[in-house]
């Protein structure tokens, strides 16, 4: 029987490639206490965000990160739990205290449970479920919980899942159904992943809107009526207009997790393709890429990591998706002939083509959707200039730019300031028609 | 009808293009209820902020709005630095402790983080520079003692009963913290100057972070390398 400490060792290693770390929650204390009205309660998950360690490569260590077992029914070629003799489980119980009492040091915020398919994935799902429940409502842990849904778990139980967590995931693994087979041959990828996406997005906003009504029914609560809006509101290109929408359960709604070169042949393209959809089509609040590293033992022990860059490529067009409000479509424009995010920051090739005959930006009459084109300007510098710009504020010196937190090193060679234009060396070197034109205008 | 358009209204108004503030920086009121925690504010500072426009600290171009925004940034560190990585123990009477090492006056600020975590548990924190235990109590309500503390610890336990949630997480929690750590390292994946620039030099010199397993990573021995 082995000890924890061997179990957290084992685990916590079977776990390791799982990358996502956030402890985001906007969960707010004005609604009742989700999980019972103890007096004892311990932990908040309204404060989250703050890490107490951090990696040898930088990435946060905020949650109690480990696998529930990594006794597994899959197969799949890329993961690490084939090289793993040891097979172990933790019991509910063991899982519950141990995460206590790293809670009561001050080294972690929240837990991370995910697990390997052990008989059943209803059968192991029960187990994880039985530690959420017993961290919930025998140790009273109000604080964050991510919980990691397995490929094909009954729907009864993702119901309860929703209920106890503030975060789920289905982790899709590749873009499409063929990459998956061919990575895991096992996993369906329209029943297993996407039809269990399809039933989180739905039962995460039924529950939403009946826990509101009944809130709305107990107190009459002004925040409740747009609270229910902002749960269903979307943008013009179907992704949610309000990614934080302060709904009571499942609050850090579902994210996802691919990993980034273990199919042969899959592109930027194919898994920014899918980003896309999971935010039009499943509420998806962020995707997470992993890099593919070759584990020894493993079937694709002989295949080529991919690089870092390129999951760091992948991490900055999926910002300018979802926080940019960039089209997919732009992104494409960019693309390399194979498919593929070209080498460097995406939001400089999209501003290179964007501004190439449109001309530099003069900050004082320009739109909010064409100031968050120029690099080194943000949502937030951006909405600040608007605000602005709406009370006759007048942008004359560079310095008025800084003081709205522009980063004038990179915005400069896009912006008019003062009718003048900051040229790069770049400029010089390779003159088009279009940009003389923009000089004479200098 | 009419309540829908109520409704739509108010959905505007919580547009994402509309932002409170026009600028970095902070406010005036954030200034004059922050800055008296800097161990170096003197009630002048006061006066010269009132004089002040807020947009020249805001820019801060001139040497007092500097100045000011140093100390203001000394202190919001300071806190959450001492949020970040201080390490605490938990005894079977509920009294949860540890020992912080606080420059300026934000030991209320650590004390209200931990009982929101904890708030049926008696927080005790000991600051190495005032040398100076401070505790909050169920009620929220601060008490500053000068005894050391280990003294403060047992006398606040000797007067509470033995509890038994506190009693089923009584174990030496420094190696399941050690072995998760060393669980997650990825050697194709480090970074040491990022690892660096997350946990800066200074915050080994934090008491909860001295003799930590990130600060073992950290300074490689030569046996490493050979």
């Amino acid at each position: 029987m082995p000890s924890t400490l061997e179990k957290i060792r084992v685990l916590g290693e079977n776990s390791k490639y799982d990358i996502c770390a956030s402890t985001a929650s906007s969960r707010t204390d004005k609604y009742p206490k989700l999980f019972g009205n103890s007096k004892n309660w311990v932990g908040a998950a309204a404060s989250a965000g703050i890490c107490h360690s951090y990696t040898p490569d930088g990435r946060c260590m905020s949650l109690f990160k480990t696998l529930y077992t990594n006794k597994c029914i899959y197969n799949c070629k890329y993961c690490f739990s084939h090289t793993c003799k040891q097979r172990m489980s933790f019991t509910p119980e063991e899982y519950a205290r141990t995460f206590m009492k790293l809670y009561s040091m001050n080294v972690v915020e929240g837990v991370f449970i995910s697990s390997g398919v052990c008989c059943s994935a209803d059968e192991t799902t029960e187990d994880m479920l039985e530690a959420i429940r017993l961290l919930r409502f025998k140790y009273h842990f109000q604080g964050y919980v991510h919980f990691k849904c397995l490929p094909g778990v009954s729907q009864s139980l993702l119901r309860e899942a929703i209920t106890l967590s503030d975060r789920i995931s289905v982790n899709s693994e590749a873009s499409t159904k063929e990459f998956l087979s061919e990575i895991a041959e096992q996993k369906d990828f329209n029943n297993d992943i996407i039809l269990r996406q399809r039933w989180l997005k739905e039962i995460r906003v039924k529950h939403n809107l009946d826990t509101l009504k009944i809130i709305k029914d107990m107190k009459e609560d002004s925040q409740v009526k747009y609270q229910e809006l902002m749960i269903q509101d979307r943008r013009e290109d179907g992704y949610k207009k309000f990614r934080w929408d302060g709904a009571p359960i499942l609050n850090s709604g579902q994210t996802t997790q691919f990993v980034v070169g273990a199919a042969d042949g899959e592109t930027d393209l194919d898994l920014l393709k899918q980003i896309d959809w999971g935010y039009r089509n499943i509420d998806l609040r962020r995707g997470y890429f992993s890099s593919f590293i070759p584990i020894e033992g493993t079937p694709l022990a002989g295949q080529q990591a991919a690089s870092l860059s390129r999951e760091h490529r992948l991490y900055q067009s999926d910002w300018l998706l979802r926080i940019y409000h960039y089209k997919l479509n732009d992104l494409k424009d960019i693309l390399t002939e194979d498919g593929n995010l070209p080498k460097g920051d995406p939001k400089i090739y999209l501003a290179k083509k964007y501004f190439e005959g449109r001309g530099p930006l003069d900050p004082n009459f320009a739109s909010y959707k064409d100031l968050i084109r120029v690099p080194g300007i943000g949502p937030i510098s951006a909405k600040r200039i608007i605000n602005l710009q709406s009370k006759k504020f007048e942008f004359k010196k560079r310095e008025d730019l800084k003081a709205v937190g522009v980063v004038l090193k990179r915005a400069e060679p896009y912006l008019l300031i003062n009718g003048k234009n900051q040229r790069t060396l770049d400029h010089f070197t390779h003159l088009s028609p279009e940009e003389t034109s923009w000089r004479e205008i200098a | 009808m009419e309540g829908n358009r109520v409704n739509e209204d108010d959905v505007k108004k919580r547009d994402p293009l509309i932002v409170a503030g026009c600028a970095k920086g902070y406010t005036k009121e954030e200034l004059l209820s922050n800055l008296p925690r800097h161990n170096k504010f003197s009630p002048l500072l006061i006066k010269q902020i009132k004089l002040i426009p807020e947009v020249i600290f805001r820019n801060s171009g001139t040497p007092i709005a500097k100045k000011i925004n140093r100390m203001m940034r000394e202190v919001t560190t300071e806190a959450y630095r001492a949020k970040q990585f201080t390490r605490t123990e938990i005894n079977n009477r509920g009294v949860l402790f540890g020992v912080v090492m606080l420059k300026h006056r934000v030991i209320d600020r650590v004390l209200k983080y931990f009982h929101e975590r904890w708030p049926k548990c008696i927080i005790c924190l000991y600051n190495e520079y005032s040398q100076k235990t401070s505790t909050i109590n169920e009620k929220g309500i601060i008490h500053e003692y000068i005894s050391p503390l280990k003294e403060i610890v047992d006398k606040i336990s000797e007067n509470r009963p033995l509890i038994r949630y506190f009693d089923d997480i009584q174990f030496s929690g420094e190696e399941i913290f050690e072995t998760l750590y060393n669980s997650q390292f990825i050697s194709e994946r480090e970074n040491i100057p990022y690892f660096k620039k997350m946990i800066p030099d200074a915050c080994f010199n934090l008491p909860g972070m001295r003799d930590s397993v990130e600060k073992r990573f950290r300074k490689k021995t030569l046996d490493k390398f050979l």
